[in-house]
């Protein structure tokens, strides 16, 4: 009866956590869904070397201007040329990457190594949950093994009879 | 002055080093003689490091730009309030700041247990002072604030050098709140050492009992708020001074500071369960050990440079020191728990899946992988540059995508826990309690959505806000209904004293109210929205239901920084509601530019107004307006959160006995040594 809850309870807690962590890996690898040049400006970084910003938000703390520097006004036209010749925004993002490397990127690529950049948040909570549902579940089987017999009704009624005789004594 | 200081340092390191030599000396002989000298050794490096840090301060206010550290980090016109802060902004003096800070948490803990706890004591100090021994070497040998000025003349000799001015204090640090910030955030990476030291010194000394856990927990408490202030004031004076609009950017640097505040939370946690049921030893030596490991690790990023970040200071060959230590303290704690695993063997075992113990399991699990994501996403630039050759960048949007289920999922959970009962917990009750407040939930969230609410995490952030709001409320009902039946006290005043009776339960939800308000906060940063536009006196800027009307711009100038000013006037319809002064300083020692953002805050929304600058290409001023919806929940969270940390340290009110006035006058005997008579009201 307790195992069944247990294990009802413990699979109702595992869809949850699966829910939510599959809902944020399936928004981290939804394909675009051809945005524009606003939407991809804050996909790719400012290049300058001088700042740590999108080209989008580039703004240049200590800088004359607290806007996008040359690097990123260049980089954001550029963008503006690539979505207006028509190109899939994957492909204009594969452009950026083949003239500046993989570092353009905001968020690391979904493939080769840094795949595992996604993966591990993912891989690692589960292993964890796996380890403590053993480890659970060795404890149960200690705790079952250190119980002892079941107490009948009658013996129970004759130790409250005891227990009430040596009260009153 | 110089010379006092650097001699002050070099007593501090001694004193330290002798705490730490004859510490191990005493715990080994057993003298009591040692121990006790070894113990005023250790608590002598505060009043010394005190010393040392008096001089740097005073070379400051003294403008002494013969000193490398002062002549880098201050100038004469920069105001003697930010004389103080000066002292963190650079690497040598805030890893004197450190030090010193560390010497007051010695200090205390050596002090007040100086008559308690004499197994265990001797081992603290020692590892306190072994701690203490690694910043001070890093003082006196690695990174000095007191070397010289200095030039090499032409026959090869160095000659000291008295600069006039100095380079002055970074603007970005001129804030006021720059100088509350850094010493928070100091004040709980240092207060992970005291925790670290109770934590093993117990392993190592064999302590019996859960004496020791209960001061851990007390000392992370303290640590865990100083951290969680430090990051949200990191966060307002990044909002403030910074003027991009957010609060958070997931630098390296932020990140560095959240590890060790998320272990400490998930301390907080898991010790009920070692202190009510002794289960959990293991882990929660751990979680320390951990804490503290990642509070070193944590330095180790901002000093070392091993990690870009806007944050960090200028690199240096130092984080080899920090990687050793770290390495040291990995093996020290390895070798300790090894050799002492069996003292952590629990009494208890988990009952039931459906209980507080578990809650606290998954609660912790969640914390970790929170943790593990986080320092994941920090180091894997540096792995990916290792194995592949080429750096990449692990940016915000990989950060919301992964911490942002797992914070709701740890949002739901704060509100499950309290609707468990220890051991185990039948379904029925368990539904009995969940149904009101998650429906309320639920209707709240579709009167959201009704509304427009399109976005699935605000969504589920807004319904699991109101979830575990009422699980917190109707925890102080519940428990304030009893005790009002049983005083005939109204339900307010029962309240007040449910709280004060069990401060550390009720201000422990205070603190997951205060949490809750500042998930609410951050959600609100789906619907931000900015719109930036070139203006003259005239000109309008549309942003939600604000009108921005430029009237005017003009320069100030003071002997610190010039700055050029815009007034604008923000309409609401046609009715004008305020004016605000963006502004933009050039700080003349630094030739640094910084923005002064115009704000009006109010529960719903915050309207940021930034003066840009001049735009490069017409030179004409450009004005950038933010419309940022709940961020003053964040704020507000961070002051109940504060508070909730206050109750929960206080101590326990034990309830009153109200002697029942007899009806007759009762005979009363003479008493030899008559007791003094207890009334409620006598306190």
């Amino acid at each position: 009866m307790i195992t069944n809850s247990i294990r009802r309870s413990s699979v109702a807690l595992f869809v949850f956590a699966f829910a939510i962590l599959s809902a944020s890996s399936i928004s981290a690898q939804a394909p675009e869904s051809g945005a524009g040049a606003k939407k991809l400006g804050n996909k790719i970084m400012c290049m300058c070397g001088g700042c740590n910003d999108t080209a989008l938000k580039c703004n240049h703390m200590g800088g004359a201007f607290s806007g996008p520097c040359e690097t990123a006004r260049a980089e954001l036209k550029e963008l503006n040329e690539r979505v207006g010749q028509g190109k899939s925004d994957d492909l204009v993002l594969q452009s950026f990457v083949q003239e500046y490397g993989p570092t353009v990127l905001i968020s690391p690529p979904t493939n080769g190594f840094d795949l595992w950049a996604w993966l591990m948040p993912v891989i690692v909570p589960l292993l964890g949950i796996a380890l403590v549902w053993m480890v659970v579940a060795r404890w149960r089987r200690k705790m079952a093994a250190a119980d002892g017999p079941p107490v009948s009704p009658e013996l129970l009624a004759r130790a409250r009879d005891g227990m009430g005789r040596d009260a009153d004594d | 002055m110089d010379i006092i200081g650097s001699f002050a340092l070099i007593l501090a390191l001694l004193a330290a080093g002798y705490a730490l030599v004859a510490g191990i000396i005493g715990i080994r002989t057993q003298r009591p003689l040692i121990i006790k000298s070894a113990r005023n050794a250790g608590m002598a490096t505060f009043p010394l490091v005190t010393l040392g840090v008096g001089c740097l301060v005073a070379l400051f206010f003294q403008n002494n730009f013969s000193m490398a550290y002062v002549a880098e980090h201050s100038n004469r016109a920069l105001p003697a309030f930010y004389k103080f802060a000066a002292l963190w902004s650079g690497q040598e003096g805030s890893l004197l700041f450190w030090s010193w800070l560390l010497s007051i948490y010695a200090f205390i803990a050596l002090f007040v247990n100086r008559k308690k706890h004499p197994e265990l004591m001797p081992y603290v100090g020692a590892i306190l002072a072994g701690v203490q021994l690694f910043f001070l070497v890093l003082n006196n040998f690695v990174a000095s604030p007191f070397a010289l000025v200095g030039t090499v003349g032409a026959s090869g000799a160095t000659h000291v050098v008295t600069l006039a001015d100095g380079s002055g204090l970074t603007p970005l640090l001129q804030y006021g709140e720059m100088v509350i910030h850094p010493p928070m955030l100091y004040l709980g990476y240092t207060g992970c050492t005291v925790p670290f030291a109770f934590a093993l010194a117990a392993l190592l000394g064999r302590y019996p009992g859960e004496k020791w856990i209960h001061i851990a927990r007390r000392w992370t408490m303290v640590g865990w708020a100083f951290l969680g202030v430090g990051i949200l004031l990191g966060g307002h004076w990044a909002y403030r001074v910074l003027g991009w609009g957010g609060y958070w950017a997931w630098d390296p640097v932020e990140n560095a500071s959240l590890l060790p505040w998320i272990t400490e939370t998930a301390f907080l946690h898991s010790v009920m369960m070692q202190e009510k049921r002794g289960m959990m030893r293991v882990w929660n030596v751990w979680l320390v050990f951990i804490t503290f490991m990642l509070s070193i690790l944590g330095t180790l990023l901002t000093r070392s440079g091993v990690v870009s970040s806007i944050h960090a200071f200028a690199q240096s060959s130092i984080g080899s020191w920090f990687v050793t230590f770290l390495a040291i303290i990995c093996v020290v704690c390895v070798v300790a728990y090894w050799k002492n695993r069996d003292y952590l063997r629990s009494d208890n075992q988990l009952d039931s899946v459906i209980s507080r113990e578990s809650s606290f399991l998954f609660n912790n699990l969640i914390l970790l992988a929170a943790c593990f994501a986080v320092l994941w996403g920090t180091l894997f630039p540096v792995f990916s540059e290792w194995i592949e050759g080429s750096k990449i960048t692990v940016g915000p949007p990989f950060f919301n995508k992964v911490n942002v289920p797992i914070a709701l999922f740890l949002l739901f959970l704060t509100g499950v826990g309290p609707l468990l009962a220890w051991r185990r917990t039948s379904f029925s009750s368990l539904k009995r309690n969940f149904a009101w407040p998650l429906g309320t939930g639920l209707v709240v969230g579709t009167i959201a959505f009704a509304f427009g609410d399109r976005h699935f995490y605000a969504l589920v952030c807004l319904i699991l806000g109101v979830f575990v709001s009422l699980t917190i409320f109707s925890e102080f009902f519940r428990g304030a209904r009893v005790l009002s039946a049983r005083s005939g006290a109204n339900i307010f005043s029962s309240v007040g004293q449910l709280t004060m009776r069990n401060t550390r339960r009720y201000g422990g939800y205070i603190v997951h109210f205060g949490i809750v308000l500042i998930f609410i906060g951050i959600s609100g940063q789906a619907f931000n929205r900015d719109v930036q536009k070139e203006m003259h006196p005239g000109s309008e800027l549309a942003i939600g239901p604000y009108t921005l009307v430029c009237q005017n711009f003009d320069a100030t100038s003071n002997k610190n920084y010039t700055a050029e000013r815009a007034t604008i006037e923000v309409f609401k319809g046609n009715r004008s509601v305020m004016m605000l002064y963006p502004e933009r300083r050039l700080y003349l020692a630094s030739q640094v530019t910084q923005t002064v953002v115009a704000l009006h805050s109010s529960l719903a929304s915050d309207l940021y107004v930034v003066y840009a600058g001049r735009s490069p290409q017409d030179n004409n001023p450009v004005i950038h307006a933010y419309l940022n919806p709940l961020v003053r929940w964040i704020w507000l969270g961070g002051l109940v959160l504060v508070l909730g940390t206050i109750l929960a340290l206080l101590p326990n009110r034990q309830p009153q006995i109200v002697l029942q006035a007899a009806r007759e006058p009762a005979q009363i005997k003479p008493l030899a040594a008559p007791a003094p008579a207890h009334h409620a009201g006598d306190d």
